[in-house]
């Protein structure tokens, strides 16, 4: 019975994706509150959000019986609560804590999630100092003895409920709980969204800690409403996105049969009008009404195709908020002051290249810190200020979206990098490269110029892995950088890896997609322009020898070869160019890449398949296997040995 | 043979089939591997697939494989008429939609009539073959559309993909 009331993987993920957004809060909060810490006065409005957030994370883990979770966040949410009625001097050692809690808590969150035991000496460790540090100010302040007690009823009421974890028990938790809830969200969805109005004062009044365990659950509830409030958002599974991009695939093949019919029916009364007898009369407004309503029909069915595309779409912001942090616990350790500077955080792209470029970006800003700027002392001593600046900017170019992670630092040290990669064996002592040579050398895998291997850096997993992920993403990565000044490391990704540019061309009565990221040109060759080099043809283009693949060829597509002319799509394939044979070019276009292998198996020369606007399914073309396919690389070399 | 058909047998005296034709004869497959029959709509080739591909098809933005039942079996392909039919069937988790001549009905074969596949049905390999149904004077071939999808095809998919680039 208690199934059918309380699916509990439901509310855990619900829980998950709560306290994930919460935990994010926290921490942008707490690099707040840490300004704070030099002056005087603490701005109530931080304090408060940390209360509360660490409130809500507390009531959600009480629910679903997450004990640990919920004792840490008391614990911290009395340390915030002694901050905000200010019983407490805001100091170093209180944010550190409060970080230190909010890590703890974030393990204990991800461990409970998976069904694991958390790292239960790390939150031992953590609560003993919670109370330690809070125990100074507890003696001091009567209030607040009060709540020392409610603590440990709460440590008491975990530990009961875990003795006494009988089945029947749960049972009865659970169906109290799935009512509880009941009544929440049927006394959310009644009440008038007042909320907005309620004045913030309202919902922020503090709250006596020992409130009854049915407040304990409502209030996320109505805190929860308060939150969504202020962001107008909502959660939407990828997953239902994609089948309603399909079934707008289907509605777009109806509106091109229905404009078939309204253009016949136009056809045969339309143009009859004044010799038309009776009943075709009567059709006559009738074709042109539907004429009408099928281009509007046609209009929206667009619109609403590319609105479900932009929804797939999210700001970048998503991931670097989580950057301040990461800087601030880098810097620290390594006895440096760095300042992130984030612009463009609102600058759009696919929600799957969002949830990759993360790890690599953090990756790029560990670096920056720990190999680009220098200690404070060096950087007076350089006439630059003590703290120093990394800035990521991210910003659209086309169909691309650039991301810049630029620091003020050193610069990559070349002669260090030569004589490390001459150490490692990379190079020889006696090779010349290239200053840009040498700046390359630091993303070959294993490569490290630190000297000791530190928890933030220099274990040789650093840039190689950057510069693999980006390429795996379709993305390009690049670095600049100048002695002394600094260094700009640059992302270019595409705005979606489901959707590319592609060159539509026809090929014996099929339409193909060639990617457009791997197309140089197209163009119309005459015969006489080709020649023969060992049996294959060739062209030259600007004094370079082109060999040529005749995709109908390759594919076993039959049709007959034109006498006179020839359509290329010059290709570059690894610094090599190779023309491709079509039969006509039909225009970009904009697609959307559904996989082909696990529908019919995986062939050669053909990476996917796509669905046009009008229901027409086109094969994309991979390029790379299409040509070695056609075992064009021995031909260039013997084209270009023959000195053609 | 008989122990194939047990599980039917369970729930209910008779088995139910769509029933389609292959040239002249009728072929039966078990309705619950069946999810739906559509008209004839543009099949896509796909170059260098096994020879019983016919190619893929757009079903509300999902790609379906087009298997040609008659060159599945060796027979001669046929034009496709106005009662050609491909019928979208569900083998296991993959979708498949197989090309027939015309899609006759659904019916009730009564666990009785059902008899062990002869030694030799024109074309179709008795691997294929569940059993003959057998409604008045009607024979019905009822066949194991997960033995049709699987054996050859998977063979020859495996040799595709096992195959080194063309000289």
């Amino acid at each position: 019975m208690s199934d059918d009331l309380f699916d509990r993987s439901e509310f855990v993920a619900y829980f998950r994706d709560e306290t994930e957004d919460l935990l994010q809060e926290i921490d942008a909060n707490l690099l707040q509150l840490e300004n704070f810490v030099s002056s005087e006065r603490v701005d109530p409005e931080i304090v408060n959000a940390l209360f509360r957030g660490l409130h809500t994370i507390k009531g959600s883990a009480g629910m679903l019986q997450f004990g640990s979770i919920a004792n840490l966040a008391h614990k911290l949410e009395n340390l915030c609560d002694l901050l905000r009625k200010e019983r407490m001097p805001l100091s170093e050692g209180c944010v550190d804590i409060l970080f230190l809690g909010r890590d703890v808590l974030k393990d204990l969150v991800d461990a409970a999630i998976a069904g694991r035991e958390g790292d239960t000496a790390g939150v031992e460790q953590v609560v003993e100092r919670l109370d330690r540090f809070v125990a100074v100010y507890e003696e001091t302040s009567q209030v607040i003895d009060g709540e020392v007690g409610p603590t440990h009823r709460f440590e008491e009421e975990a530990q009961a409920e875990i003795r006494a974890a009988g089945v029947a028990e749960i049972e009865a938790f659970e169906a109290e709980v799935a009512r509880m809830l009941a009544a929440a969200e049927a006394a959310r969805r009644d009440e008038p969204p007042a909320e907005r109005v309620v004045p913030a004062e309202t919902a922020r009044a503090p709250e006596p800690e020992a409130a009854p365990a049915a407040n304990a659950i409502e209030k996320p509830a109505g805190e929860q409403k308060h939150r969504a409030n202020a962001h107008q958002t909502i959660r939407v599974d990828i997953e239902r996105l994609d089948t309603l991009l399909n079934l707008v695939g289907e509605l777009v093949i109806n509106r091109t049969r229905i404009s078939d019919i309204a253009e016949t029916l136009d056809r045969s009364f339309g143009r009859k009008n004044g010799a038309a007898d009776g009943s075709a009369g009567a059709l006559v407004p009738l074709a042109k009404d539907l004429a009408e309503s099928s281009a509007l029909l046609a209009r929206t069915t667009s619109e609403i195709q590319e609105s479900i595309m932009k929804v797939r779409m999210v700001p970048i912001g998503q991931v670097f908020d989580r950057f301040p942090r990461v800087l601030r616990d880098i810097a620290k350790a390594r006895h440096k002051e760095a300042e992130l500077r984030i612009s463009g955080a609102d600058t759009d792209l696919d929600k799957t290249i969002v949830d990759e470029v993360g790890e690599p970006l953090m990756h790029l800003l560990r670096n920056c810190v720990d190999h680009g700027i220098e200690l404070p002392e060096v950087r007076e001593r350089l006439g630059k200020p003590r703290s120093g600046t990394i800035a990521l900017n991210a910003y659209h170019e086309g169909n691309q979206i650039i991301i810049e992670v630029t620091d003020d630092g050193s610069g990559v040290d070349l002669e260090r990098v030569r004589a490390r990669a001459i150490k490692q064996g990379l190079i020889s002592a006696d090779d010349r490269l290239s200053d840009r040579e040498i700046v390359e050398l630091i993303f070959t895998p294993g490569f490290s110029t630190a000297e000791v291997i530190s928890d933030v850096s220099g274990r040789g997993v650093g840039m190689d892995v950057v510069k693999k992920n980006i390429t795996r993403l379709k993305g390009v990565f690049d670095v600049n950088t100048e002695a002394g000044v600094g260094t700009r490391f640059t992302i270019k990704l595409p705005l979606t890896l489901a959707i590319i540019q592609a060159l539509l061309v026809r090929v014996a009565d099929e339409l193909y997609a060639i990617p457009l990221d791997s197309v140089i040109e197209s163009q119309r060759v005459e015969m006489s322009e080709m020649r023969t080099v060992h049996g294959n043809e060739v062209i030259t283009l600007r004094g370079q020898v082109v060999p040529l693949v005749r995709i109908a060829e390759v594919f076993e597509l039959g049709g007959r070869r034109d006498p006179e002319k020839a359509m290329i799509v010059v290709v570059g394939l690894q610094g090599r160019q190779v023309g491709l044979v079509v039969d006509a070019f039909q225009g970009e276009q904009e697609i959307v890449i559904k996989p082909l292998s696990d529908v019919v198996g995986r062939i050669p020369g053909i990476s996917g398949a796509t669905i046009l606007g009008n229901g027409a399914i086109s094969l994309i073309i991979d390029v790379h296997s299409l040509v070695s396919e056609a075992n064009v690389n021995g031909r260039v070399a013997r084209a270009e040995y023959s000195g053609v | 043979m008989q122990e194939k058909l047990d599980r039917q047998q369970l729930s209910g005296d008779a088995v139910k089939v769509v029933s389609f034709h292959l040239g002249s004869e009728e072929y039966g497959v078990d309705i619950s591997q069946v999810q739906e029959i559509i008209r004839m709509v543009a099949i896509t080739h796909v170059p260098r697939a096994p020879h019983f591909m016919e190619g893929v098809i757009n079903l509300r933005g999902q790609l379906i494989p087009i298997v040609d039942l008659r060159s599945r079996f060796g027979m001669p392909r046929a034009e496709h008429t106005k009662s050609t039919r491909i019928v979208v069937t569900e083998i296991g988790t993959k979708r498949v939609g197989i090309v027939v001549d015309s899609v006759s009905e659904v019916c009730n074969i009564p666990i009785e009539s059902i008899e062990d596949a002869p030694e030799m049905i024109a074309g179709v390999g008795t691997e294929y073959i569940q059993g003959v149904g057998k409604i008045g004077a009607r024979l019905i071939v009822l066949l194991d559309l997960t033995m049709v999808m699987s054996g050859e095809e998977k063979r020859q998919l495996e040799a595709l993909e096992a195959s080194p680039p063309a000289q």
